[in-house]
This record gives structure tokens, sequence and C-alpha cells, in this order.
């Protein structure tokens, strides 16, 4: 399950909003066990400015590779160097220590289009049902 | 339209055990049980198994049987001792590689061959062509009939169901008895790994299954078996060598015997040999961040120069790994040359095809 109090997009990034207008951003727990043993990540560098839905790095795992896109417009203000040195915290811990980046919104209102907790576990669940898992052999 | 994926007889215990499933030259067969760098390390260090009933396994007997195998393969199967058996290619007059295979003699005139899941009509069709309408070359595909497992690791030796079969040499092979079930084991792989590879009948599959689990072996995927043979510095058939390939190029010349009669594709690779080789399959390692994979384009000096053929995170070495055709004079251990990763030029390095070596 979903945490309640983050905000979910549909390519399985979320954001946790703190105060001042900035937010922990990560990989859902989907996201983590579609791709399996993640081995690699690209990250923003402090400083680097997104819009929503920009992509703004890459997770590699064993088999596959995918990109992460900005879950709201703003600055990369922090990068987790311990989950770059881990990658693996993506797949152990994903909403907790697998945190990528934290970034301070531009449009703090872009929080309120995307899923609540309800409505992301509900949007997986239906992913599940369709068998839409698509790994190379 | 949908395509119907073929199913091996343990398809079911795969999904009891919740393994993430997927299409593999037309088989679903399982990715990983619970992940890959798990399954990768429990062959390096301990026992790990794999469903390798996609294989394609071809019974070929008569009185002809060892004629003919001298005749398609690159290496003469009627050399072969009895519980023996040997790596050989099965290659087009033009020397194209139709497949990289295992040929097993069983008796005077029984021999099985166990190739690679793809191209199987092509392949039966090429073997039914050059027997012709002889009785005495018999070709049975018993693919659908039979399970095939594989057992690897340093410590398959220490399974006590397995503890029989230990004596046999490598490529050495024996019908056996695993715990009830009637089997025939060799010493093989597929991995850099101790291990055998075992055939059974499909009806007796779970069963076989079941007791290398209880006995301590570790259930591991199409991920792990990928990086395995990665690491080892061995080949994929339909990604690192095909009918456009000959054996030369990709490494493979040892294979080819030239000395003992002739075989179809002979003369072709006579003359290829006389030539010389223009490009060669390698083994390279990254020396900038990011995985190569199967397809990217390899540059020297602002040229593409090949594709990556295969390309992995290599968990036993921690470093991203791959192969590749290169023109014959950057193919020596040392050259730099960049991959392409998403349109980014990433800096790597021609090393030692052989990344693993057991025991090093």
């Amino acid at each position: 399950m979903a945490p309640k109090e983050y905000r979910y997009t549909p390519e399985h990034e979320w954001i946790c909003p703190e105060s001042n207008n900035k937010g922990k951003v990560g990989l859902a727990d989907y996201a983590q066990s579609q791709l399996g043993d993640i081995v690699f990540l690209d990250l923003p560098a402090t400083g680097t400015q997104v819009e929503q839905g920009q992509k703004m790095g890459e997770v590699e795992s064993v088999k596959a590779v995918s990109d992460i896109f900005a879950p709201v417009s703003g600055q990369v203000v922090e990068t987790n160097q311990t989950v770059i040195d881990e990658p693996g915290l993506v797949n152990k811990d994903p909403y907790g220590a697998g945190w990528l980046v934290k970034m301070e919104l531009s449009k703090p209102p872009e929080l309120d289009a995307l899923m609540d907790s309800d409505k992301y576990d509900e949007f997986v669940a239906q992913l599940t049902e369709n068998g839409s898992d698509q790994a190379g052999g | 339209m949908i395509e119907l994926l073929k199913k091996t007889p343990l398809n079911k215990v795969h999904h009891d055990l919740g393994a993430r499933m997927a299409d593999f030259a037309g088989w679903e067969l399982p990715v990983w049980y619970t992940s890959i760098l798990e399954e990768h390390k429990t062959v390096r260090s301990g026992a790990g198994m794999f469903d390798v009933s996609d294989m394609g396994r071809v019974w070929i007997t008569g009185r002809k049987a060892g004629a003919f195998l001298d005749r398609v393969l690159t290496r003469p199967a009627s050399r072969l001792e009895i519980g023996s058996c040997q790596l050989c290619l099965l290659c087009l007059e033009d020397g194209g590689i139709l497949d990289d295979l295992l040929a097993y003699r069983l008796g005077t005139h029984r021999y099985l061959i166990v190739w690679n899941a793809g191209n199987i009509e092509r392949k039966l069709g090429w073997l039914q062509h050059w027997a012709g309408s002889d009785p005495d070359i018999v070709i049975q595909d018993r693919t659908a009939d039979t399970v095939m497992v594989a057992v690897q690791g340093p410590a398959v030796c220490r399974l006590p169901n397995l503890e029989g079969v230990c004596r046999l040499p490598r490529f050495g092979h024996t019908q056996t008895r695993i715990e009830k079930v009637e089997a025939l084991a060799a010493r093989t792989g597929y991995t850099g790994e101790d291990g055998f590879e075992i055939i059974g009948d499909a009806a007796s599959a779970s069963q076989l299954w079941e007791s290398l689990i209880k006995q301590g072996a570790k259930p591991c995927g199409l991920g792990a078996r990928d990086s395995l043979r990665l690491e080892a510095g061995m080949l994929l058939y339909g990604q690192d060598m095909d009918t456009s390939t000959n054996p030369f190029e990709a490494g493979l010349g040892w294979l080819v015997e030239m000395d003992n009669g002739d075989f179809i594709g002979k003369s072709a690779l006579l003359e290829i040999k006389r030539q010389g080789i223009k490009r060669k399959h390698i083994g390279f390692q990254m020396t900038g961040q990011g995985i190569a994979r199967s397809g990217y384009r390899i540059v020297k000096c602002g040229q593409e120069v090949g594709k990556v053929t295969s390309g992995s995170y290599a968990p036993t070495l921690d470093a991203s790994i791959g192969f590749c055709y290169v023109p014959i004079e950057l193919a020596f251990i040392g050259t730099d040359i960049e991959i392409m990763i998403r349109n980014k030029p990433v800096p790597a390095q021609v090393v030692n095809r052989q990344f693993y070596k057991k025991g090093a």
C-alpha cells in the first residue's frame, strides 16, 4: 500500500510534500518491483531546474532501463548520495531510505493534480489485472 | 494477434513460486523468483537451478546416425565415446552459424543433441533435408515430452541427490536416478560454474524439481542465467551469433575441426579462414558510468563501428560489461571504445572476453 501523505504520478514517481514548498521524490514500490534489482541511478545535480513531466534522470536494473520524470516543476535542492552509492535501497525501501532527490516546488498547485494514495493503489491494481508485465528474456 | 507462449512442464511450479514470468524465444519462463542479484550470487557461491526445458532435445538414432551428424556438425560426433558429449556448431553451407549445440553419444547408434530454443522449425527442417529419406537416420524431437533442469554452482556435489553423478568428468553423462526419477545427467552448464544438466520425462518434472529444492538447490531465473553466462564469456545464439556470423569472427574457431572429413560449411569456412576475418567478437568493460545493452552503438573516433550484442551489469565483478563485434584492428585488449548510451558516448575498454573465471 502506498503511503497516505504522498502524491503519485502515472509513471510511478512519488513526492512527499514537506514544509516550505519542498518535497522528497522517489520511485513507487510498483516501479521497483517491475524493474527488479536496481544497480545504477543517474540523478539530476543540485540546482537543476525541471518542469513537471520532464525527464530528470534514469534508473537501471540488471534487466531494464527506465526514465525518471519530474513529478512537479521546480529546482532540485538535494540528491540522495546514499542511494547513488547503494541503488538497491530503492528496492529495499522505496518510500523511505530509497528517496532520490529533494525538490523545491515552483508551482505547488501541481500537487493537487497528482494521484493520492487511494487513487494510486487503484491505478496499480488495474495495471496488475491487465497483466502489463513486460520483462525482457 | 496474441501469440500463445509455449509452457514447460514446470510452468505451474514457477507460477506457484511467484516467479516473474516473461517471453523467451516463444516460451514463458521465469526471469527471476526473488532477485536476479541474489540468484546470480547463489550460483557463484552455492547451488542454483534453472528450468532450461525451452532448449530443444532431439534424438538422432539409426545405423547412419553418427555419419549423419559428422556431416552436419563442425566436430565429428561419431568420435565421441559413449557417455560423453561435446559443444559444436551447426553451420550453413556458407559457414554462417545456424546454432550452437551439445551433441551427446548415448550408444553405438544413439545420439542426442541439445540446442537453443529459437529457430526450431528451420533447424529441424535443415536436419531433415540432409537426412533425406534414409531409413537409417531417425530424427525425433522429444522437447515437448521431456524436461530439462540445470543445477549449477560450486556446491552442487554437496546435494545428496547428485552425489552419484559427481564422479562424472566434465562433459560426461550417465543415465541415473535422482530420488525416484529416471534421468540423464550431464556435467555441463552455461554459467561458468560446476554443475549438471538433467533431462527427465515431462511427467516427472515437478518431482525432479521438488526433490532438488528439498536438497538445497535454489530456483533461479533467466535473468541470472544471462548475467552468469555473460560473465563467463559464453555467447548467446541470436544475440552474439546468428546465420550472418561465422565461427571464426565469433571466436568459436575451436569448435570447428577441419582435419576430420567433410562437413556442411567446411569449404566456405576454409576459405574464410584463408582470407582472414574482418571483425571479431570481443568483450568490453565500461570505464564510464552506465550499462551497455544489446543494440547500443559502438563508436570509435566519432564513427560507428559496431553494436552491442550482449550487455549487462555483472554482479560478481560489480561492473558493467558486454560483448560486441568490432573491426579486427580494434579487437585488442586495452583498446578504448565508446558506447552510445542514450545518445551520450560513454567510454569502455576491450578486455578478455572471459570476464569471470571460476576460482580466479
